[in-house]
């Protein structure tokens, strides 16, 4: 994992992470990812992220998450009580050298502890971009949230699941790290304007509004909404069209688009079934008739459970037919394909040893995405860090014994 | 040096299709890129301006709102100018026609990419090149651009021919296995495009990671976003534990996976009303209880700790589906974020629009009406800079609406060039009849 001769997209520039949880560290993740120096500042006894789940084993310990694995992957790691003058101080000799601040605070405890932009800002003229959960104004401001509530009011979970059903939450924490990513947008936006312009600045970025914003019929179902003055809502049912939605196979579940035209033929070539090529099955008034929709299951169904899902997905690729299979975390990292890629890579970690973890999202030929080290345990840089700050070996003891550092 | 844009100065030729494509261009554009998206009036791509170029209200009426709620559910006779789905992502961008099948159209977007910096796309695998646009071709016209590629499932192995949009992509991601109800099965999935925003965030990054590597050493490159492996990395407890512990996930419903119990979404009093609660805590726990007025099933001492919970987690939902479903949604959310217990409502489209913090925080900005739709508030971006002018800064591209600025001033076509290239159908401000009419 260090054969590194290849620059990275983010080479010099140095980030301040006073984030936590879930959102804040994969947004400077993928500043580290790419090879900025991000040095993530935690409290003492560490980032919550650390508790949580799935742990190698099942065992809990603030080494062995697995998540806190993933989001902090290429980050050097320090203790910092920020609750004290001394390690504020500390804090602003690291601002004073970087070029970018994130925080993840609420706007209340951004004051507590002086890393709110007003206090930041004489130290460096950092760039500053501040995840909180509502924005620092308005009436939700101290409001709590969770992934659950922040999908919730984010605008697409109200049309996500059934009518006759409560909505529906996405898997794992995926509202959070969409929200956490729009933030590492931002903070890409900041360096640049830092780096073209000369300008540090304060850039916020509301969780709640970093779901409302996006295009996924959050705005969309907004804006049409506006337009139609029609809301999206649940579907009565699952399936969509006259052989569309998830059917089971053999030995799982495939996800099926056969809507009109091109990709009914596809479908149909697919299946090999000669009885559904009439063009009558491509008119818009068979795919509104539910009894056209049960003859044609009567095909498929059959079809699908006499085949695998890898014989599905094949047969979909050779017909070019919008037909995908339904993939479990087990497939993700087994699968030989992206396995082949270059999707998972290895780290070398004192407490965990070699695991898996996910490699590159993207491919980036000239500048690779590229995995330095695994994620610092609890205070391992501290040392180098604050000689970097520039404060005297000496003085490191006394902060030691104090409880400023670790 | 004016707005302290951080794109300032940097053309993009857009290529990009669909909402996973145009949400990059549109991020670029937000930081300030000139994007100019390149359309042909002589093709429909599918699912990139309206679900069809000839709309009926009627038809239009029965296609879900977030595409099909066209302005007074009438689309009018240009649809691709209105569609919700669609004219949003076109915010700060310009666009221009040109017909790059036939030779002089295709010596028009050569031009183009001469005078750009970022070439983002995704259309189908294979269109750039029957075009004649390879990677090596767009290279010897500006060998130090940036080529995005954005394949469903990589441009490499043995996926290339897979064709996929939002729900395939979700679906081998390892997303959709992962919601859904916990008593019913897979079957009972509605699709949702998780992918779509993770993958126009990422995409949009890359591009400006690459821009800063250019700007440093001069250099160019390609980056290739393969939209599965990318939006497998939402969902990193399921594949993670897969790896390090050998466990296949499942959907767990509204449940936590942060280690939250009770964590679910309830209804509450009127039609289709519901509220999350979350209890990131046992103070929280203690919060809520106290706040429901100390209910003799919660006042169980094993109830006080997450793992007497977890052992208790459905009874708990029971209880709390109850004691919800009397209540005001509104109300009860304020009351119990006043009480320390982490609550929201599930907002609707409407209830988004009139909602309080929203109303005050900057998530509108005003647009005047044009032809195609009514003036109207538009979401903002996200992000908010206090220095750098990103917002929208120009109203939704409408088709071809910019081509007198990129044929005159951007390639400095002559008067002549531009009466022989509107005569021959490149420059035009429709689709073309034969496209209309499906032909």
């Amino acid at each position: 994992m260090t054969e590194q001769a290849a620059p990275g997209a983010l080479d010099g520039v140095t980030v301040i992470d006073l984030t936590n949880w879930v959102a804040g560290p994969y947004a400077t993740k993928m500043l580290a990812d790419l090879g900025a120096r991000v040095i993530k500042v935690e409290r003492r006894g560490g980032d919550p992220a650390r508790n949580l789940e799935p742990f190698l084993q099942d065992e809990p310990g603030p080494d062995r998450s697995a998540t806190f694995q993933f989001l902090n992957t290429n980050k050097e790691g320090i203790v910092l009580d920020l609750a004290t003058d001394a390690g504020r101080a500390v804090l602003y000799r690291m601002t004073e050298r970087a070029d970018l601040v994130v925080t993840s605070s609420s706007p209340a405890v951004e004051e507590a502890l002086g890393i709110d932009y007003a206090s930041l800002q004489p130290h460096g003229d950092p760039a500053v971009v501040s995840l909180t959960n509502f924005g620092h104004t308005g009436p939700y401001r101290d409001y709590r949230l969770s992934e659950t509530v922040l999908y919730a009011m984010g605008g697409e979970m109200f049309g996500h699941g059934l009518a006759s059903r409560e909505p529906l939450k996405l898997g794992g924490t995926a509202a959070l790290l969409q929200s956490g990513s729009m933030a590492g947008l931002a903070a890409m936006g900041a360096i640049t304007a830092r780096e073209v312009h000369g300008i540090g600045q304060f850039v916020e970025v509301s969780l709640f509004e970093a779901q409302i914003a996006s295009m996924d019929r959050r705005s969309s179902a907004i804006l049409g909404y506006r337009f139609s003055g029609r809301i999206v809502q649940r579907p009565p049912g699952a399936s969509s069209g006259i052989a569309g939605g998830v059917y089971p196979v053999e030995d799982g579940y495939v996800e099926v688009t056969a809507s009109g035209g091109n990709y009914w033929n596809r479908f149909v070539e697919m299946i090999g079934a000669e009885e559904l090529r009439d063009p009558k099955w491509s008119q818009p008034e068979t795919a509104r008739n539910p009894a056209a929709k049960e003859e044609a299951d009567g095909v498929v169904y059959p079809w699908m459970l006499t085949h695998t899902r890898a014989e599905v997905w094949k047969a979909a690729r050779d017909a070019h037919a919008l037909v995908a299979p339904y993939f479990t975390g087990m497939d993700v990292f087994n699968d030989e394909t992206f396995r082949g890629r270059g999707l998972w890579v290895e780290i070398d970690h004192p407490v965990l040893g070699r695991q898996p973890v996910f490699g590159r999202p993207y491919v980036l030929e000239k500048t690779p995405w590229q995995l330095r080290r695994p994620a610092p345990t609890l205070g391992q840089d501290t040392e180098s860090v604050l000689a970097w700050a520039g404060l005297d070996a000496d003085a490191v003891p006394t902060l030691r014994s104090e409880g400023v550092v670790a | 040096m004016s707005q302290y844009l951080p794109l300032e100065g940097v053309r993009v030729c857009d290529f990009s299709n669909v909402w996973a494509g145009q949400s990059v261009s549109m991020y670029l554009a937000d930081m300030g890129a000139e994007c100019i998206k390149v359309e042909n009036p002589y093709i429909w791509n599918p699912m990139t301006r309206a679900a069809a170029p000839k709309l009926s209200p009627m038809v239009a009426a029965m296609i879900t709102p977030w595409m099909g709620g066209h302005p007074n559910n009438d689309p009018g006779p240009r649809p691709w100018n209105n569609s919700p789905a669609f004219i949003h992502v076109l915010r700060n961008k310009k666009s221009f026609t040109v017909d790059s099948r036939r030779p002089e159209g295709l010596a028009i977007v050569k031009a183009l990419i001469r005078l750009s910096d970022v070439l983002p796309e995704n259309l189908a695998l294979g269109t750039l090149e029957k075009l004649g646009l390879d990677d090596d071709a767009i290279r010897a016209e500006r060998p130090d651009i940036i080529i995005l590629h954005l394949p469903a499932f990589g441009k490499t192995g043995a996926y290339v021919e897979g064709r996929g949009y939002g729900a395939h992509i979700d679906s081998a991601a390892g997303s959709s296995i992962l919601r859904g109800y916990a008593d019913l099965g897979p079957e009972s999935n509605t699709q949702i495009f998780a992918g779509d925003y993770w993958v126009g965030v990422h995409g949009a990054f890359a591009v400006m990671a690459a821009l800063r590597h250019r700007r440093r050493t001069g250099e160019g490159q390609t980056i290739e976003l393969s939209q599965v492996e990318c939006s497998a990395q939402m969902f990193p407890q399921a594949a993670l534990d897969a790896a390090w512990n050998g466990r296949e996930q499942h959907s767990i419903g509204n449940r936590s996976v942060e280690g939250y119990v009770p964590n679910g979404v309830f209804a509450t009093r009127g039609d289709d009303r519901w509220i999350a609660i979350s209890c990131r805590s046992d103070d929280e726990w203690r919060a809520l209880t106290m706040f429901m007025g100390r209910p003799g099933w919660a006042m169980d001492d094993a109830l006080s700790t997450v793992t007497g919970r977890r052992a208790n987690e459905t009874m708990i939902e029971e209880r709390i589906a109850e004691w919800c479903a009397g209540q005001d949604r509104d109300e009860l959310f304020h009351a119990l974020q006043k009480a320390g217990v982490t609550a929201g409502p599930v907002l609707s489209a409407r209830d988004a629009a009139d909602d309080q913090h929203l109303a005050v925080s900057g998530a509108w900005t005003h647009l005047p009406a044009t032809d195609d739709y009514p003036e109207t508030d538009w979401v903002s971006p996200a992000y908010r800079f206090s220095k750098s002018d990103v917002r929208i800064r120009t109203s939704p591209a409408l088709f071809g609406q910019h081509n007198d600025y990129v044929y005159r001033d951007v390639l400095g076509c002559s008067e002549d060039e531009i009466a022989r290239l509107t005569e021959a159908g490149h420059i035009r401000d429709t689709f073309d009849q034969s496209v209309i009419d499906g032909a």
